[in-house]
């Protein structure tokens, strides 16, 4: 789950973008605990300091929230929707690139993805 | 700052080992003290743990002479030399006896993290040694870990299990410097990352600062030590 990727910028950032995702693929839902930091850390095999970075990270844009005592927690009122389009948006800029790079345009690639989408089903 | 080497150099016979090395670490780090082979990684360790004593230049851990501070380090020599005949209980015994900051209970919780048999030294694979040698390290509460290629020479499993041990471990109150030549396995538990070459210090960068500017500690290495 904890895939860090030390080449791809601040370990704590990864971490960070990666609890966005899992937000936005509804495997963490608002009100939910996160690790504590040194689990994380633990299970990432990171340093424990940055674990706290990328909480403190999360609290600054609003996504979480530290309760006294008892954790990091996903805070209720965060914009579960919002994250998931932002995830969507990268996700179709990565695609675009892709496609840019073969010479291609927006037309082929909307069409490509309606075609490969049905044969998903 | 927990460390400091100031101007520190060491020789041995006509070779300068350690060459005016300046260095300061804060409490709460984990530091990767990285170099390819002969830079002077494992001499640092030694002055660091006052087990050698500088030609020029000194050593202070919390404002004392490291020989004088060696109740607050616990060391991990590169290739540790022990009784053949240890096993876990006479280990904890033993070391029970010769550090006051031994803690057995930690040991034997460290021994069941990192798999270590119940058997005496001389029945230990090599990865098993290492890992033992490990615990009883990390089992002191001491204030600086000095730790000499803990990921030396043992397999992708043992690693990942020590480098989880390490993380377990970690104490805001203590500082903890290893050197290793795995660096792109085990950057992502430093805080900072210090290069060594020909005795001296030519890089001590924060790792994810060097991520920040777009290069893991692994691809700094070789840029800088090339």
């Amino acid at each position: 789950m904890w895939h860090i990727e030390p080449e791809k910028g601040p370990i704590y950032a990864q971490i960070a973008a990666e609890v966005k995702r899992m937000l936005a693929r509804g495997e963490l839902r608002p009100g939910e605990k996160l690790p504590s930091a040194r689990a994380l850390a633990e299970e990432a095999r990171v340093n424990p300091n940055t674990v706290v970075h990328a909480y403190a990270e999360l609290e600054r844009e609003g996504i979480t929230e530290t309760r006294r005592g008892l954790g990091t927690f996903v805070r209720e009122d965060v914009d579960v929707e919002a994250i998931r389009r932002r995830e969507l948006e990268a996700a179709a800029r990565g695609y675009l690139r892709a496609v840019l790079a073969l010479g291609l345009g927006p037309d082929a690639a909307a069409k490509v993805l309606s075609e490969v989408s049905v044969d998903a089903g | 700052m927990l460390v400091e080497m100031s101007e520190v150099t060491r020789r041995f016979g006509g070779t300068v080992a350690v060459d005016g090395l300046t260095l300061a670490l804060p409490e709460g780090e984990v530091v990767g003290l990285l170099g390819t082979n002969g830079a002077g990684k494992s001499t640092t360790l030694k002055l660091l743990a006052g087990l050698l004593y500088p030609d020029a230049g000194e050593g202070r851990l919390d404002g004392a002479p490291p020989r004088r501070a060696r109740g607050a380090i616990a060391f991990l020599p590169e290739r540790g030399q022990m009784y053949e005949w240890l096993d876990v209980k006479g280990a904890a015994g033993l070391f029970g006896t010769l550090y006051p900051d031994f803690r057995p209970e930690r040991f034997h919780e460290l021994l069941g993290q990192l798999e270590v048999p119940s058997r005496s030294l001389a029945q230990m694979s090599k990865g098993q040694r290492a890992r033992f040698l490990l615990a009883a390290t990390l089992a002191r509460k001491a204030r600086l870990y000095l730790l000499d290629e803990p990921l030396g020479g043992v397999d992708l499993i043992t690693r990942d299990r020590i480098l989880a041990a390490l993380v377990s471990e970690w104490r805001e109150d203590a500082t903890y410097v290893l050197s290793t030549h795995e660096v792109a396995e085990a950057e992502g538990i430093f805080d900072r990352a210090v290069f060594m070459k020909e005795g001296r210090v030519v890089l001590s960068a924060s790792a994810e600062e060097l991520r920040e500017r777009g290069q893991s500690v692994a691809q700094a290495f070789r840029e800088v030590l090339a």
